[in-house]
């Protein structure tokens, strides 16, 4: 079942000589329980790719699809919502709220989704998996780079999202913690029925890929 | 709420300047708007606390009560719920004591204002060469049974009473009989009084060369007074726009540093109004923070204050302030607002 579709998305940023046309007619599916890598070099579209998906950006042409609607039949405030409860963001820029301790960064959650987070032993087993389970009372300034990291991968993770849209999840990691967050990513997808989509350019993660887009010059194609 | 604690438990350095520049600030306003309000009531405690509404002087004293003469024939026939005033200035002075710049009020015994007068100890005047003052004197060695003398006139008054919160234009009262009166102005046949003030709201004198006002119009003319209040009210309302500047600037500085991480919380579909509500409730409770102490700072320096400065701690009227100085520290807060309103999410995605 496709989770997240794009269908003829471009994408035009400014006007005139300064227009740049980042992405071109780009077509893309992820399905529920598979892991979709979208790879390409620096500058090639791939966050402009996420913005898009993630409903953050309305592109200049086409139709995203999330759960059978299109982002443009829905209002932002029901945008926001879905990224709230359907959308589980892993940002390459973490910023995980300095004054907030790891387990506050979940409270927070808590606050304003009270309900359809993941359970106490579920959240335990991801930070167990994730190997950050001693680390709840830490602030984010007591955590190393990949630390923060990691708590900002179960951080998007706990409110149970269907659609995981991970930007470089795995930038600050060494090949080991990668071979975890890679096995995570892809358990999240087939055990637990997720569309996992992560924009990388970081090749280790190819072996845990049931499917691979390649971006270049704003241009998508299935691999 | 929950983001506005977590933040201040965390960033306690950071809040703790913000709370005590907001104390700072608030102190300030209190001890002014103290000093005003004390100064203000050494002005008019006298009058006020004689309970009148009208006020009749003669017409040409330009309002003022010690320039003022009425004759027999200007005073008319008086009722229960009017009263002579005879005010005059005067030096007290008495052997091995400094000498006092007061008010002398002359009373008649059987008038409501004399029977009126509160007094803190003594009793009350008897006879032409007695004198209930002031508390002030006692600040200055006075007691009862300390002989005066007033002006240049040999005669001595004894003091038989002390009387508190009777200044009249910052000078101690000196509450005698109107003979007395007459006698410090060298006029034993002449005006009855200096003035006649009533009780009745309605009253009014009419007589040719007198004219009647009303207790405010008398207190607005008191030399000095309206100049004085407007300075204080001057200093204390650019003290409070200048507080509601720096509270700006601050929790503009305190929020401008969030907003990347407020980007994040939007691109995680938290809604705006969480993020402002943290951005008002964290100002709301560093500023009620900051105005609590600033309060009982302002509680100490009530108590250990020295009596002769002129200071006057009216809960009502600092509560007011208190309140006014929130509301201007929240408009404050109201600045970043927009900031927070248009924090972009997609400046997150792509490091």
């Amino acid at each position: 079942m496709t989770a997240i579709s794009l269908a003829g998305v471009s994408q035009v940023f400014g006007k005139g000589t300064a227009k740049v046309q980042a992405l071109t007619d780009v077509n893309f599916e992820a399905e529920a329980g598979t892991m979709t890598l979208v790879m390409g070099p620096s500058g090639s579209g791939k966050s402009t790719f996420l913005t898009i998906a993630g409903g953050l950006l309305t592109p200049t042409s086409g139709e995203v699809t999330v759960d059978g609607t299109t982002y443009s039949d829905r209002t932002k405030k029901e945008r926001d919502a879905l990224r709230l409860d359907a959308i589980g963001f892993v940002l390459q820029a973490y910023h995980l709220l300095p004054y907030l301790t790891v387990a506050d960064q979940f409270k927070l959650v808590d606050k304003v989704k009270p309900e359809g987070n993941l359970s106490k032993d579920d959240l335990d087993r991801i930070l167990d998996t994730l190997g950050i389970e001693d680390l709840v009372n830490k602030y984010p300034d007591e955590l190393s780079g990949g630390q923060q990291q990691r708590v900002a991968i179960a951080r998007a993770l706990y409110p149970d999202p269907a659609i995981i849209l991970a930007d470089e999840p795995t930038a600050a990691l060494d090949s080991e913690r990668v071979a975890v967050v890679g096995q995570l990513l892809k358990s999240l997808a087939v055990d637990h029925n997720k569309a996992v989509v992560v924009v990388t350019h970081d090749v280790r993660l190819v072996d845990f890929a049931d499917r691979m887009y390649e971006i270049r010059d704003g241009q998508m194609t299935l691999k | 709420m929950f983001l506005a604690l977590k933040e201040i438990k965390k960033e306690k350095l950071r809040s703790g300047l913000i709370i005590a520049m907001i104390v700072l600030i608030s102190y300030l306003i209190f001890i002014l708007t103290s000093l005003a309000l004390g100064l203000a009531q050494q002005n008019t405690d006298a009058i006020r606390s004689w309970n009148v509404d009208k006020v009749v002087l003669n017409a040409d004293a330009n309002t003022d009560m010690r320039q003022s003469f009425l004759s027999q024939q200007q005073v008319g026939k008086l009722t229960s719920k009017e009263a002579y005033i005879g005010e005059t200035t005067v030096v007290a002075k008495a052997k091995g004591r400094k000498q006092l710049s007061a008010v002398f009020i002359g009373l008649k015994a059987d008038q409501f204002v004399a029977k009126n007068v509160q007094l803190t100890s003594g009793r009350r005047v008897r006879a032409g060469h007695e004198v209930v003052v002031d508390e002030a004197f006692k600040l200055a060695g006075y007691k009862l049974g300390s002989r005066v003398k007033l002006n240049a006139d040999e005669t001595k008054y004894t003091i038989v009473g002390f009387t508190k919160d009777a200044k009249l234009n910052i000078a101690p009262a000196v509450y005698g009989q109107l003979s007395t009166w007459r006698a410090l102005r060298g006029m034993a046949n002449g005006p009855v009084a200096s003035a006649v003030v009533s009780r009745n709201a309605d009253y009014k004198n009419g007589r040719a060369g007198t004219k009647t006002y009303t207790t405010d119009q008398i207190i607005a003319k008191l030399p000095g007074y309206q100049a004085q209040n407007t300075t204080f009210g001057m200093m204390i309302g650019f003290l409070m726009v200048i507080s509601l500047v720096i509270i700006a600037v601050f929790l503009y500085i305190l929020t401008m540093q969030k907003l990347p991480n407020y980007a994040v919380l939007r691109a995680q579909g938290i809604p705006s109004r969480v993020l402002v509500g943290a951005t008002l409730s964290q100002s709301f409770i560093l500023v009620v923070s900051g105005l609590i102490i600033g309060s009982l700072l302002a509680a100490v320096t009530a108590l250990v204050v020295p009596a002769a400065v002129p200071m006057a701690f009216d809960i009502p009227a600092l509560s007011g302030v208190a309140v006014a100085l929130l509301v201007m520290a929240m408009l404050g807060a109201l600045v970043p607002i927009k900031s927070v309103l248009s924090v972009d999410p997609v400046s997150v995605i792509g490091g």
